[in-house]
């Protein structure tokens, strides 16, 4: 195992420099460098400009500069963003990412959530009205035009119904006076869901493992419990009704990517379940006189269970780039509205840092796929 | 005990509904079987064997319907069962060793947890007792308890389909159901695991439904033969008069088709023609193109049974007793 990630390491590490090279030469292939938005600027004196751009390095040939970069990138550091000046590009990613992860990973776990538990009954009872009422409502919401859906729903449940606030990752009146930093507070949310995720995940692992009876009911009230506990703890801080402000406004964006994407998972679920039932330890099972929700859950979906997680971790490392246009609609300051004005202002650092992360995060993945395999199938050694 | 046998079988009838039209995979089979007797079920491919197999246990897929008749175990009715109550007798009184002992184990979990699982299904007993139990099933099929905690993948072919022996004797069941289990391994292998069983099973004084395709195998592990053609019972008999004096036509090409070891030596006589389309049953006696004996009479009408003392066949043309 020791040797197997070592050597995936060092693939992962070829890869990332032959992913970086890509990326690079491709956003640097658009013409101009940052000092084209100062070219309309008659105030401007051309000695200024070139002082720019050799202070920037950018008079220097492309492929210096490239070597330059993959430097400084191997060394840590992917440099200082043109249009958030002085702010280096790591400082703005790590602004920007939580909110985009915070968003995206839960929505993407909703959505598999979501798209398994369909798929898994829609692979049992085929042929039933439940099955065409989901798979064609999926399938629609899957490829309806993403845009006009996130504007529908911000129509109904935020314009007319009032539900929800309409945009934007807080409320500005109820923030000007807030005695914290929003991204602050920002990621000790974050550090909370993270507690509360592996207090539930050790709780089922120790009750699975040991088999105590009557697991179901420890795991409820654990979840009960600690998530009982958070609250409470956040009521004492203080800053509850900041946390709470920024909790309603992902409510929505969540909610639509989940309705989006559930229907990829499903089908995928749906058909891996209807291979593994076919398997003869699937009438095994049925012989032994396990009923039926036992054969489903514990042996098919058990076992149709592999390609889904493959699917679920590509879908959490691709979270980190966020999506433009959901991120757009929502007016959410994320990964993904980055992206756009990091193209857009010709900040080439920004750009090609955000790419590069996201590049990062999905070899990672890749690497974890592999090690999540191990413990899912045991036939996998390596 | 009562006075039923373990097993009987009335006019049982089972129908697939496929694309192609309705698919009459058992016909009418009555059966018995006695507590601790051995049924040896024998025919080609696609007679209706392993259809009749599933019916037992009602596991038939989906698209199967029984039409009509009984499964009285012990004088119990399994077909009028609710699916509830059928769950208890699964595995807890009939159980099954499956065809492909392969893949009957679930690749994910250990072996002794599998055979757990089925032990949890039907006793209350303290964990501990049920782990000791897998021990004590281990060391009856002769597998090393060092396995029990091992996955399927890390299992031999002849380990597998003893841990699968294992497994279906967790529960004492009256009846086992052994479809074809030694089909996948080797000569050698199959011999040794049939031998075992046969011993194990008649210690246990458990009753067996033997299937397969294998007359030799059959007439070393079965008391009583029934021969199955296109979803009929042609033949039924103890083993040695089944095997000693075949009365249908079928059975006497069956045997002649395996060679015999210790007999005479003898051209091998292939049985011609292919068997019938289950969609398609041909007329009277479903085996009268394939028959040496054929009449026209064969064609047109069901064959009357032919009674020998307990040993019975459907045929229009008997040989002389």
């Amino acid at each position: 195992m020791a040797r197997y990630l070592i050597s995936r390491t060092l693939q992962i590490l070829l890869t990332l420099f032959a992913f970086i090279c890509i990326v690079y030469f491709i956003v640097n292939a658009q013409p101009g460098d940052i000092s084209n938005v100062y070219a309309m600027n008659p105030e401007l004196p051309p000695d200024a400009r070139e002082r720019l751009q050799s202070q920037f390095g950018l008079n220097e040939p492309l492929w210096k500069q490239f070597l330059v970069y993959v430097r400084n990138v191997f060394t840590g550091s992917f440099g200082v963003s043109f249009s958030f000046y002085p702010r280096t590009v790591a400082d703005v990613i790590a602004e920007r990412l939580p909110r985009t992860v915070a968003l995206f990973f839960t929505a993407t776990v909703f959505s598999f959530y979501l798209g398994f538990l369909l798929g898994k009954i829609i692979a049992w009872k085929r042929g039933g009205w439940t099955e065409y009422a989901t798979t064609i409502g999926g399938v629609t919401l899957y490829t309806v035009f993403t845009p006009w859906f996130a504007l529908m729903m911000i129509w109904l449940f935020a314009f007319k119904a009032g539900w929800f606030p309409i945009g934007k990752f807080l409320d500005p009146v109820l923030w000007r006076d807030a005695p914290i930093e929003a991204n602050t507070l920002f990621g000790r949310m974050m550090l909370t869901a993270l507690a509360l995720s592996i207090i539930v995940f050790v709780v089922f692992v120790i009750t699975t493992r040991l088999r105590i009876g009557g697991a179901r009911l420890i795991q409820l009230g654990s979840i009960v419990v600690s998530i009982g506990i958070m609250l409470g703890a956040w009521r004492l801080t203080g800053h509850g009704h900041l946390a709470w402000d920024i909790v309603k406004h992902m409510v929505l964006p969540v909610f639509t990517l989940t309705l989006i994407s559930f229907a990829g998972t499903m089908l995928l679920t749906r058909n891996s379940m209807l291979e593994t039932m076919r398997e003869d330890f699937v009438l095994a099972a049925r012989a032994k006189g396990l009923p039926e929700k036992a054969v489903r859950d514990k042996h098919v979906a058990r076992n149709a269970l592999l390609p889904v997680v493959t699917s679920l971790v590509f879908s959490l490392a691709f979270a980190v780039d966020g999506g433009v246009i959901i991120e757009s609609v929502f007016s959410w300051p994320g990964m993904g509205q980055t992206l756009v004005s990091a193209a857009v202002a010709e900040d080439l650092p920004l750009a090609v840092g955000a790419f590069v992360f996201v590049g990062i995060f999905v070899l990672l993945a890749h690497l974890a796929v592999d090690v999540i395999y191990v413990f899912l199938d045991p036939r996998i050694r390596y | 005990m009562s006075g039923y046998p373990l097993l009987a079988v009335e006019d049982l009838t089972m129908h697939y509904q496929t694309r192609a039209g309705e698919v009459c995979a058992v016909d009418g089979v009555s059966l018995s079987l006695e507590r601790g007797q051995s049924l040896g079920l024998v025919g080609e491919s696609g007679c209706g064997k392993s259809s009749l197999a599933l019916a037992l246990l009602r596991l038939q897929p989906e698209n199967a319907q029984i039409l009509r008749g009984k499964v009285l175990l012990d004088g119990v009715d399994l077909v009028s069962l609710s699916e509830e109550e059928m769950r208890t007798y699964r595995w807890n009184r009939i159980a099954m060793v499956f065809q492909s002992a392969m893949n009957a184990l679930d690749p994910v979990y250990r072996v002794g947890d599998q055979i757990i699982e089925a032990l949890e299904q039907h006793s209350n007993a303290a964990r501990q007792d049920m782990v000791d139990r897998v021990g004590e099933l281990y060391k009856l099929v002769n597998l090393s308890p060092n396995f029990i905690q091992r996955y399927p993948h890390e299992y031999s072919g002849g380990m597998k389909q003893r841990a699968i022996i294992a497994m279906a004797l967790a529960c004492e069941p009256d009846l086992i159901i052994a479809d074809e289990p030694t089909t996948a391994l080797d000569v050698i292998v199959q011999d040794h695991i049939l031998r075992e069983f046969g011993n194990i099973r008649k210690e246990l004084n458990m009753s067996m439904l033997y299937i397969s395709h294998d007359m030799a195998v059959i007439a070393e592990v079965s008391d009583v033969v029934a021969v199955m053609y296109a979803g009929k019972i042609v033949e039924y008999g103890t083993a040695e008069e089944v095997f000693n004096k075949p009365i249908h036509p079928y059975t006497r090409a069956l045997m002649s088709a395996f060679p015999s070891v210790t007999g005479e030596k003898h051209e091998l006589a292939t049985l011609g023609g292919e068997p019938p389309n289950p969609l398609d049953l041909p007329s009277g006696c479903h085996f009268h193109p394939r028959c040496p004996f054929a009449t026209d009479m064969c064609a047109e009408q069901e064959p009357p049974t032919v009674r020998r003392g307990d040993h019975w066949a459907d045929c229009w043309n008997p040989p002389e007793d």
